[in-house]
């Protein structure tokens, strides 16, 4: 095993630490285990992008022929957003979904490393970073949303049933902070998925000479872009709170993995990480 | 004839809200409308009517079939079938009743454990029963006695020490449903004890201000001040409903002052901003169905019951304590209830005794000629009294003696009652009264 693959697994181990000792720390209340959850994250966090710059510095632009970074990149923005979310809502309570999918993604990176990619001649960084970038924070943010969107449901469904809130439900935040992290997801996330297919379909029309190829992703993102723009305008204009953006979130989210999982590795794409 | 204490009712446990609102009674007088009728049937009464529990406390004649007849008046009262109240209420007797209205004074029975609230009402229910005069001495020892259990729970448990109440539930329910109760208004619609409760408990959690709704402005502007708020007409309560996050409700309003139609509109104006109701009132102020609104959280009293039990948990302790204390009260009751029995008893035995003595001394006084010596009348006057009571002395202390062991002072009484054949005698039952007042004031 090689000193890199040793490094992959050490920070493998340390999200799925991060995935399991959260919730048991909320089930158990034990408040250390949700702080060990919290470090082991931050370590693992860390040791990710460090892995990130190493893997750079060693294979350069070659990197981005590899599938291996894309997932890892996308588990690293999900991390990063979540501390972002956390250091500005003040609530933990995302970790529950942030951990796990930054595991999943991780794990599937390592999955595909030896996947090459058939990335197009007329590279362009820029335009390529506007596409991939923005992409990957806006998919991050949708996530948050959903896992958002599935504990506000919950806690709502509680509440309007005047269920008896039982102790697991004490920890969960109020409905509100939920809302907002709703919020915070849909004014930053849509423009970001907006500039990010702008971008897609301009790098298109400037390599191949054609605005959309009726690629199955590009079909999906752009029905995906038309239910984010509901969203969007939606809650920014006449302003939707609550159950609604909650759902439309959760759809989304749905609607992201099908195009992540199915088209990603299942459909014949030239997004595909398939050879 | 032997009086007993009957305390029949029904409460949040025993009937829903839809039933305690059919059968409250907020304004009745036992005596004008003749529960209380001075033939030793029911000879004292008191009504406790508040949202969660409706309990008639009587004395009344041991014989009588007490729970139909307060059942029949009850029902009577409220216009309503007296079969509906069937399978809600309970009927304790002696004890039993005296246990059940030691726990709901000390907060034992409330909806909320230990909520001190209903003391207050307790206490003017007593008043009202005092006012009417239709309590009189077990009814007054026993609320006093009612008030200093309640008093000694208070002071000797943890079970009221912080504040269990339905205001408390309130404020714990908006924390899950407003991140920070410092950016959110509050809004009180009428006036009450409860509301005003609810108000301070969200003044002191951080909610920004209050404002107040009342039918008469005047007063929602006195308590308005009181919470350092603003009033408004209740004409604008639409326009308050746009302003504000948080509404407790709690007017007399017999039929429902918000509607779900009307929310719509409100929500839509707020741009969905959620709103949590709080229907404190019985009958409800705000139609049920505005729950079903999207961002409309609404908890009416029945609501809040289920939310606080979870809180219970931690006072069942403290809880099992208080019923200790109000089981001694209770026996320390029970026991001057029964001398109080006693008393009567030993005071008819000495009034026989002297009665006799005087009527022997008559005639011996007639046999000692027309001048009797002055000197000898009043030897012959002592003579007979220390005789009667000599004589008296041995069976009123053996029944003082048996009246201190559980449940036998009753019968021991009621045979030497039988034995010098007291209750032939007439004695008016006022003077029973009378000094009964002696004894318990003591």
């Amino acid at each position: 095993m090689t000193a890199s693959r040793l490094f992959e697994l050490i920070i493998a181990l340390l999200y799925l630490s991060g995935s399991v000792s959260y919730p048991l720390g909320l089930v158990l209340r034990r408040a250390f285990l949700k702080r060990l959850a919290a470090w082991t994250s931050a370590a693992a966090f860390g040791l990710h992008t460090v892995d990130l710059a190493l893997r750079s510095l060693e294979l350069g632009a070659a990197n981005l022929q590899h599938g291996q970074f894309y997932m890892s990149l996308m588990a690293w923005f999900f991390v990063l957003i979540f501390f972002v979310l956390w250091w500005r809502l003040k609530h933990d309570f995302l970790s529950m979904i942030t951990a796990p999918l930054a595991l999943i993604l991780f794990s599937s990176s390592l999955a595909v490393r030896t996947q090459v990619l058939a990335v197009p001649e007329q590279f362009s960084v820029l335009w390529f970073s506007l596409h991939v970038g923005t992409i990957f924070v806006s998919l991050a943010l949708i996530a948050m949303a959903f896992g958002a969107g599935v504990a506000y449901l919950h806690l709502e469904r509680l509440i309007k049933t005047k269920a008896k809130l039982p102790g697991f439900s004490k920890e969960l935040p109020s409905l509100e902070t939920f809302d907002r992290a709703n919020h915070w997801a849909v004014s930053i996330g849509f423009p970001l998925y907006t500039i990010s297919l702008l971008a897609g379909f301009l790098w298109a029309s400037f390599t191949w000479k054609k605005v959309i190829s009726w690629d199955p992703k590009e079909l999906i993102s752009i029905v995906t872009w038309i239910l984010f723009a509901l969203l969007f305008h939606q809650r920014m204009v006449l302003g939707w709170r609550g159950r609604k953006p909650a759902k439309t979130a959760i759809i989304l989210f749905i609607l992201c993995l099908v195009s992540l999982v199915g088209v990603n590795f299942l459909l014949p794409s030239h997004h595909s990480f398939r050879q | 004839m032997n009086q007993e204490i009957y305390l029949v009712g029904l409460n949040h446990k025993t009937a829903g809200v839809d039933i305690r609102e059919r059968f409250a009674l907020t304004d009745c007088d036992p005596a004008a409308t003749g529960l209380v009728i001075d033939n030793g049937v029911v000879s004292e009464a008191m009504i406790l009517s508040t949202c969660n529990r409706v309990e008639f406390l009587v004395v009344g004649s041991e014989e009588a079939d007490m729970r139909a007849k307060i059942l029949r008046f009850w029902a009577d009262q409220c216009g309503q079938p007296s079969g509906d109240l069937e399978g809600h209420t309970y009927c304790h007797v002696g004890d039993d009743a005296v246990n059940h209205l030691f726990t709901v004074a000390s907060s034992l029975d409330s909806m909320i454990l230990g909520e001190p609230q209903i003391l207050g009402q307790l206490k003017t229910a007593y008043r009202n029963a005092v006012e009417k005069g239709v309590a009189k001495v077990i009814v007054n020892r026993l609320l006093h006695k009612a008030f200093s259990t309640a008093k000694r729970v208070r002071t000797e448990t943890a079970i009221a020490s912080s504040a269990v109440s339905i205001s408390y539930a309130a404020v714990e329910l908006a924390r899950k449903i407003f991140n920070d109760l410092t950016n959110h208004r509050a809004l009180l619609i009428g006036a009450g004890e409860m509301a005003e409760l609810a108000a301070t408990h969200l003044l002191s959690s951080g909610v920004r201000d209050i404002t107040v709704v009342n039918r008469t402005l005047a007063k929602g502007e006195e308590l308005a001040r009181q919470f350092k708020g603003r009033a408004m007409p209740f004409e604008e309560l639409h326009q308050a409903l746009l302003e504000t996050d948080i509404v407790i409700s709690s007017t007399g309003s017999p039929t429902a002052i918000i509607r779900a139609k009307d929310m719509k509109d409100v929500l839509r104006k707020r741009r969905h901003k959620p709103i949590f109701f709080i229907d404190i009132a019985v009958p409800r102020d705000i139609d049920p169905d505005i729950n079903g609104l999207d961002n409309v959280y609404l908890y009416d009293i029945d609501d809040l019951k289920e939310v606080v039990e979870e809180n219970l948990a931690g006072r069942m302790q403290e809880a099992q304590k208080a019923r200790g204390i109000v089981a001694e009260e209770v026996t320390a009751f029970m026991r001057w209830r029964d001398g109080l029995a006693l008393q009567p008893t030993i005071v008819a035995l000495l009034d026989q005794g002297e009665c006799i003595a005087r009527k022997e001394l008559r005639k011996s006084i007639k046999q000692l000629g027309p001048n009797p010596d002055p000197q000898m009348v009043a030897i012959l006057e002592r003579l007979a009294k220390s005789l009667c009571h000599k004589i008296y002395h041995e069976p009123i202390s053996y029944l003082k003696r048996r009246s201190l062991e559980e449940g036998s002072a009753q019968r021991f009484i009621h045979n030497a009652r039988r034995m010098f054949n007291l209750d032939e005698e007439a004695i008016p039952e006022d003077a029973h009264l009378d000094r009964k007042v002696q004894t318990g004031s003591k």
